[in-house]
């Protein structure tokens, strides 16, 4: 029970409170880099708070898909949270967290974050609306191929069991199986949180966004709900990321409170430095045409592909 | 061929149609001609002359000669002569006879005629309205002399025809006139197969302020207050403009450093604002690091404006007759290593820029703009020299400092957005040599010739080169000093319907670029 109990308060307390810091990081490397100051790091809990004491102005035109949305987005983020765990030290007590309900969860939001979109019939919301579908639609089948490689050489679909076979891998980055996913999954970030090389998360050009166009009919609480949703999102897949192939559990030898407290403060460094590697392709490249998304998308599914492929030749 | 000799040659080819030689000074002939023949008159200029329509408007010279009168200005920009084409219509006739299908890039200047004065052109293939918008009553013409300024017309509430693409699968986007940046008004109405953009109609004149009858009967002073205030960042080629036609109408040589120092402020203005536009490319593909580059050294120049005139904006530096102070005088070596700083900070950041192939994959064949429409539409400035026309008021009518300095027009061919900012980057080293160059051979002397009064009714152009194309102002005096009539025609006009034809078959995304990489002025075009 009382495992239990520390799951919860861990998946979900320590991510929704971290996640905003991601954006934090990732906004004030971008500014450094622009010789800019830049926005404080704890910029976005001021934005939440700020928003969550304001009232939504809800279009009369809209219908009930455009109230709920906010709480589905947010439900499924902390849901896919649930499935992720950010230490493996703590043992999950069922399970069925499985790659297949994380990413079909997530698409439940998106799907009800595009309904919403077109729901009040505004020029921007069905631009973005369709674009994420389209971007989802390209990025999905890259997915499914490099989790569930890492399934087949886990021997389990089970996000946990995964990261604990993962735990035993000698450095993870060295094998080509690996290396060709690690590569996958961090264009798949890209794409799925909306970072620069396919989304600008950062513009005001309407016309070219793709998420922001989403939730431009946002506003106060709902509006904080929705960014929440999106922060915590962005967390769940560096956390698939840091610890499927950055695993340092084991290294511990320890158990018990105090090993899971340095397992803690170790990911929070590795998910810093995820940030920052996110910041960094960030500044390095440019937004990509919109036609030219498909190519990316390829190139993170051949890459999973390969690692698939590679698995029979190499083995796990 | 020199003025006189084409003066000779349109009386040859049009011995009745020719009613008169108004003037003809140096590089400028006025004729004027039956307004019955005004069709094949400018079809021949245009088609077998080859000069171009530059400006078009109408004057209401009912209390002089009890007529309207509409001026056509073609120009040879190769030979730099200006040829201006008289008509005049009597009042209760109230039609002109429409050139539109002739020489293209009248239709833009018909339909402004018609709002403005209620001259019907007859025979105009889409005679929509063009200034105003529905809520203007359709009998009111502001231009016309027996219209008051102070009155309030009444509230017509007609709705707004935009052109429709009718096929399965086509929507429209509307998008303005509020915008999510700190941009000017606009409404933009895109027709959109999915995301490429079928047809693209703007309708702009949100900011329409009426300052051509504003200036009517002020002072020729006032005259220029209101002309440094057109549009915010074209402040001082709009005064360069106005006081070139003021000047040239009083007859007054300027002081030879008093020209130096308008071409500094002029190359001034122009890297301002072309660092703004690389800037803003760079900042619509979120190539964020560039765009704050540029605009890091856009703040520089605006230092340099500062510490010159005081003036950010550059408000506040031309005089009529030469310029209110000796404004480098003991600032040359300052100026001398800002701008060097500049220039090895741009031409950092431009080698930076074109080593990232997934940014020149972005403004490659993007917003590609054909030769032929950017020569029938008459689109000026780094637009036109993307494709090719290297036309630029500094070289064709060169009557500043201009003349004595040396420097060559960029000329690029495909017409997509990197031309344009290929033009943009080579202007702004371009600007830096040019003010380097001025501050060297600069003369001594006076700054001003004063110009205490103007003859009545006499009327001159003033053309400058402006960061956006051919700036072309037009003053008529009036008695006691005051205007008469003041045209203006700033480049923005010219190109607004060239960047709906640029961006056909683009991506909605795309849009800003191909904007950006124009960059128009919405209050330089709504006036």
């Amino acid at each position: 029970m009382s495992d239990m109990i520390l799951f919860f308060i861990v998946q979900t307390g320590f991510v929704i409170l971290a996640a905003p810091l991601v954006n934090g990081i990732i906004k004030k490397i971008k500014a450094l880099t622009q010789k800019r100051t830049g926005a404080p790091l704890l910029q976005m809990y001021y934005d939440l708070f700020k928003l969550f004491k304001k009232t939504s102005v809800v279009s009369d035109v809209s219908s009930w898909i455009f109230r709920v949305t906010p709480y589905i987005v947010l439900a499924t983020a902390v849901a896919a949270a649930l499935i992720v765990p950010v230490t493996t030290l703590i043992k999950p007590v069922w399970n069925s967290g499985d790659v297949i309900l994380l990413v079909y969860i997530l698409a439940l939001g998106r799907f009800f974050m595009m309904l919403a979109a077109l729901d009040t019939g505004s020029t921007f919301g069905g631009m973005g609306a369709s674009r994420e579908a389209m971007i989802s639609a390209l990025i999905e089948p890259s997915i499914m191929v490099s989790l569930l490689t890492i399934g087949l050489i886990a021997k389990s679909t089970s996000v946990f069991e995964m990261m604990t076979f993962m735990q035993t891998v000698h450095n993870p980055l060295i094998h080509p199986v690996y290396l060709m996913i690690f590569f996958a999954l961090v264009i798949i970030i890209m794409a799925e949180t909306a970072r620069i090389p396919v989304d600008d998360p950062s513009t005001h050009l309407e016309l070219t966004m793709v998420h922001e166009a989403m939730l431009l009919e946002y506003s106060g609480r709902s509006l904080a709900l929705m960014e929440l949703g999106a922060a915590i999102k962005q967390l769940v897949f560096i956390t698939l990321l840091v610890n499927l192939f950055l695993p340092h559990d084991q290294l511990l030898g320890i158990s018990g409170i105090t090993a899971i407290g340095i397992s803690l403060l170790i990911y929070l460094g590795k998910v810093v430095a995820t940030a920052v590697l996110i910041a960094i392709v960030e500044v390095s490249t440019v937004k990509l045409r919109l036609f030219s998304i498909p190519n990316l998308a390829a190139l993170s599914f051949i890459l999973s592909f390969i690692g698939f492929l590679q698995f029979f030749v190499f083995g796990g | 061929m020199t003025v006189i000799e084409i003066n000779k040659q349109l009386i040859k080819k049009f011995p009745d149609e020719m009613i008169k030689t108004i003037k003809d000074d140096g590089n400028e002939l006025y004729v004027e001609i039956n307004s019955d023949k005004i069709r094949e008159f400018s079809g021949y200029i245009n088609q077998e002359m080859g000069y171009s329509l530059i400006a078009m408007f109408a004057n209401d010279e009912t209390p002089l000669i009890g007529k309207y009168a509409i001026y056509y200005v073609f120009a040879d920009r190769v030979s730099g002569v200006l040829l201006t084409v008289k008509t005049a219509i009597e009042p209760q006739q109230m039609t002109f006879k429409s050139i539109a299908r002739k020489v293209h890039a009248a239709a833009r200047y018909e339909r402004e005629i018609k709002d403005l004065f209620g001259l019907n052109p007859v025979g105009h293939p889409n005679p929509k309205r063009l200034v105003f918008h529905s809520n203007w009553p359709r009998d009111t013409f502001p231009l016309r002399k027996a219209y008051d300024l102070k009155q309030q017309p009444e509230f017509a509430n007609e709705k707004i025809n935009f052109t429709k693409v009718i096929s399965e699968g086509v929507y429209e986007i509307p998008v303005g006139p509020v915008h999510a940046g700190i941009i000017e008004p606009g409404h933009f109405r895109f027709s959109v197969a999915g995301e490429p953009i079928i047809n693209l109609e703007a309708q702009l004149y949100f900011v329409h302020k009426g300052i051509e009858k504003m200036c009517e009967g002020e002072s020729i002073e006032k005259g220029l207050f209101v002309a440094e205030r057109i549009s915010g960042d074209e402040s001082f080629t709009n005064s360069y403009s106005y006081c070139q036609a003021i000047e040239k109408i009083a007859g007054v040589k300027i002081p030879e450093r008093a020209e130096y120092i308008r071409v500094i402020f002029a190359e001034l203005e122009r890297l301002t604002s072309h660092l703004g536009d690389l800037g803003g490319i760079c900042l619509d593909v979120a190539y964020g690091f560039a765009a704050y580059q540029f605009r890091m050294m856009r703040g520089w120049v605006y230092a340099i404006a500062d510490e010159l005139c005081g003036m950010r904006f550059l408000r506040g530096v031309n005089r009529l007759g030469g310029v209110r102070k000796d404004f480098v005088a003991g600032k040359e070596a300052s100026l001398i290593g800002q701008l060097k700083k500049i220039r090895s900070e741009l031409e950092e950041t431009e080698t930076i820029i074109k080593s990232n192939s997934l940014f020149i994959d972005r403004v490659e064949n993007t917003g590609i703009l054909s030769a032929r429409i950017a020569a029938d539409l008459n689109a000026v400035g780094p637009p036109a020299r993307a494709v090719g026309i290297g036309w630029d008021v500094r070289k064709s009518f060169p009557n500043s400092a201009y003349n004595q300095l040396i420097f060559a027009i960029p000329e690029h061919y495909n017409g997509d957005v990197n031309c344009r900012m290929n033009v943009k980057i080579e202007e702004c080293y371009q600007a830096i040599d040019l003010m380097l160059a001025a501050i060297d051979s600069m003369p001594g002397g006076s700054i001003r010739e004063a110009i205490i009064t103007v003859k009545p009714y006499q009327f001159a152009f003033g053309i400058t080169e402006a960061p956006r194309g051919e700036n072309i102002h037009w003053v008529m005096t009036g008695e006691n000093n005051t205007i008469y009539r003041y045209k203006i025609r700033t480049p923005s006009f010219c190109n607004w319907p060239v960047l709906c034809h640029a961006v056909k078959g683009n991506l909605v995304p795309d849009f800003p670029l191909i904007n950006k990489s124009f960059n128009l002025s919405y209050a330089g075009n709504d006036l």
